[in-house]
């Protein structure tokens, strides 16, 4: 059974998640402050973490990095603060994915199906990625669009795979850029370009991307079938 | 009576300065005129010619030159007649006695007119010092004028001391002169004011008053305009020192006005930017439990028992009904945002605002008993439902944070000139390393997962309100006894004379 650790504060808040995360079929334990959440994360091994950044005592990015120590699971945060400095600085310090407060719980549930997935195809990478019309073929480098073959530049292809391997998750710019630019990085002007080069080959409709979603000054969601995250 | 009416009386007590001199020169001259008859008899008319020269001298010294040719002149006459022979006539009994008159006569012009002179000049410098002297305590004072109202103030009390003329002052708004100070409407000065300052002239008389203009650094301040009380002139010099040192003075309190007002809508928007990010997190949270439970009912319901679902049905009216308080919370607070921040300033009594704070918050005390300690009260600057929030949220915390039969005392003091409220009670009270975090947006206390918690906004609300009117507020343990906490509001007292 999924062990989810839950980090809250707010006793209305776990009051809810605790029972519907049971009820959905993960095994979960709760920690209402940092210092707690450190300890549990590592003596307990959770297969994934979520996080509320505002914590009483300990400041939200350094209890990811203390958890980070110990364990890998995916950490995704919970934050009621809808400044992308926080949530940039989140996923900096090694948090996988993050949904804003207020959300429903079928989001929640997509972002925890997302983590779990990806954190699973760390161990064993698959071969290809496959998500509504969209096929990819890791080895041979081969993207499909409802059947039909897409010609990508090495950088498209490249930004494209990044963002399948981490499917239904958010990809942060950073992140991006180093895929495409190497770690000295470049201007998010050159991703932006990419993303729009990308988007006119496998999207529909390249205004309204079904695909390829913008988390406005975080990063680039690949979407994936089963849940839209948004919708 | 004010110190102007006052000032006007005693100076139509004294009598005009001239007649006053013609009198003293007066009795000089019959003084000395019976001295020198006396002395004619008993001694010679030798000595009674000097005693009158004397006497003429004595009179230049007390009344200046024009007393002393007027004394030498009566007392040629006076000698003439009763003095020479043939007495009691000005016809002469013999040629030689012309030589000793007309050197009497000199002598005692001469005499008269020095020291006459002397005494001009003693009188001049005198006068010239005493202005200098006025016009440097002037200075003094136009120095601590911190308002364009104190300078005004300073102005006309010294205008008075000085030369005994009204000076009014008229600023240059963006809607026209205005008089600074509050006299009775006058559209013939008004007009002059006007005329000064589309002229642009240094200093002007017209009908007995002098005006100015009032030049600042940056263009016409506005115009001053001197009126005489009697026909004294004023000198010229006297006037421009007078105005520059005006113009400096108000330019320097327009300055430090501005820079109170900008301080001013910079706290308040400080206060603000605190009341909208409390604001997203505490309509956050309840919104999330709601958003999660009733998403949760839709999608799992087949995979929920019945408690749970009652549960999350029971969480989702709780939540409602906070956030049906934070609305009321919030309305208050925007109510008060609405006048510009801090704008209802209006003087309170502090034990009145305690006395109300804890009416108000004693049905949610429970057991504890919450006392007033002392009769101190203090009047402070403050908006009255924001001051009201801040004792509610500071109580509401001490009664949160401690068990039900548990003490809190309110205390209100002096110290120095600021107005102290303590509010201090015996619950759990605060880590040290936590005491000053408390006040931070979003800091609480970490507390066993049991225990109650808070928006953590209170007491942010408080600092933001606190420090807006030039108070400071701190935490400090124990509270009561041994435990507890005790939080100390410090606000600037307004002193008891309404200064």
């Amino acid at each position: 059974m999924t062990h989810i650790l839950l980090i809250d504060d707010e006793p209305s808040l776990v009051a809810v998640l605790e029972p519907v995360l049971g009820a959905a079929g993960y095994r979960v334990t709760t920690a209402g402050d940092g210092a707690s959440a450190i300890w549990r994360a590592g003596a307990e091994q959770p297969d994934i973490i979520l996080l509320d950044l505002g914590l009483p005592d300990i400041d939200g990015k350094d209890v990811i990095r203390n958890i980070r120590v110990t364990s890998r699971a995916p950490i995704i945060v919970i934050s009621a603060r809808h400044q992308e400095g926080e949530k940039v600085a989140a996923l900096d310090e090694g948090a996988d994915d993050y949904v804003n407060k207020p959300f429903e719980i079928g989001e929640l549930m997509a972002r925890i199906r997302a983590a779990l997935r990806r954190s699973s195809s760390l161990l064993h990478q698959p071969p290809a990625y496959s998500g509504g019309p969209l096929h990819i073929d890791f080895g041979e480098r081969r993207v499909t669009v409802g059947g039909e073959a897409v010609r990508l530049s090495p950088k498209e292809h490249d930004l494209l795979v990044a963002l399948a391997l981490s499917a239904g998750q958010v990809v942060t710019h950073k992140r991006l850029l180093a895929v495409g630019w190497g770690p000295e990085g470049a201007d998010s002007q050159y991703l932006r370009v990419y993303i729009g080069l990308l988007r006119q080959k496998i999207e529909e409709d390249s205004a309204d991307p079904r695909l390829i979603l913008t988390e406005p000054g975080v990063g680039y969601r690949l979407v994936t079938p089963e849940g839209t995250g948004e919708a | 009576m004010t110190v102007e009416e006052s000032l006007i009386k005693v100076r139509k007590r004294q009598l005009h300065p001239a007649i006053q001199q013609a009198l003293v020169t007066a009795l000089v001259l019959t003084l000395s005129a019976l001295a020198a008859l006396a002395a004619k008899i008993l001694i010679g008319p030798v000595a009674a010619a000097l005693i009158f020269v004397l006497g003429i001298t004595i009179a230049g010294a007390l009344g200046g030159v024009i007393a002393a040719l007027g004394a030498s002149f009566v007392a040629f006459l006076f000698y003439n007649f009763f003095l020479t022979d043939p007495a009691f006539s000005f016809r002469l009994a013999s040629s030689r006695d012309i030589a000793p008159l007309i050197i009497f006569n000199l002598c005692g012009l001469v005499a008269g007119v020095l020291a006459g002179r002397l005494k001009d000049h003693a009188k001049a410098a005198r006068r010239s010092n005493l202005q200098l002297e006025n016009l440097l305590e002037l200075s003094r004072t136009l120095q601590a004028a911190v308002r364009q109202q104190d300078v005004v103030m300073a102005v006309a009390k010294a205008a008075y001391h000085i030369v005994g003329a009204k000076i009014s002052i008229y600023r240059q708004t963006s809607d026209g002169l205005n008089p600074l100070d509050a006299p009775p409407h006058d559209p013939d000065r008004h007009a002059l004011a006007e005329r000064t300052l589309a002229a642009d002239s240094p200093t002007r008389e017209e009908d007995g008053r002098m005006s100015r203009c009032l030049k600042g650094s940056e263009g016409n301040l506005g115009v001053m305009i001197v009126e005489m009380s009697h026909s004294d002139k004023l000198d010229p010099t006297f006037v421009d020192a007078l105005g520059n040192m005006i113009a400096l003075a108000l330019e320097r309190a327009t300055f430090s006005e501005t820079i109170a007002e900008s301080r001013a809508s910079a706290r308040a928007e400080e206060l603000k930017t605190a009341l909208l990010s409390s604001v997203s997190h505490d309509f956050r949270t309840p919104l999330t439990a709601i958003s999660a439970s009733a998403s949760s009912l839709i999608t799992y319901r087949d995979q929920l028992d019945a408690s749970t679902s009652a549960g999350l049905l029971r969480s989702i009216v709780e939540e409602c009904e906070r956030l049906n308080r934070y609305t009321a919370n919030l309305l208050e607070m925007s109510r008060l945002e609405a006048g510009g921040g801090l704008a209802g300033l209006q003087t309170l009594s502090v034990a009145e605002m305690v006395g109300a704070a804890i009416k108000r918050i004693r049905p949610r005390a429970g057991n504890r008993p919450i006392q007033r300690c002392g009769e101190t009260d203090a009047l402070v600057n403050a908006n009255a439902a924001l001051f009201e929030l801040v004792l509610l949220n500071v109580l509401d915390n001490a009664i949160r944070y401690s068990t039900d039969g548990s003490s809190i005392i309110v205390t209100i003091d002096h110290v120095q000139d600021h107005c102290v409220v303590t509010i201090a009670d015996e619950g759990i009270g605060i880590p040290p390393g936590d005491l000053e975090r408390v006040f931070t947006r979003f800091h609480r206390v970490s507390r066993a997962e049991a225990a109650p918690r808070g928006s953590g906004l209170g007491l942010a609300i408080a600092k933001g309100f606190v420090e807006a009117v030039g108070g400071t507020i701190e935490a400090r343990v124990p509270g009561v006894g041994n435990a507890g906490t005790q939080i100390v509001i410090s606000l600037p007292a307004i002193p008891e004379d309404g200064q």
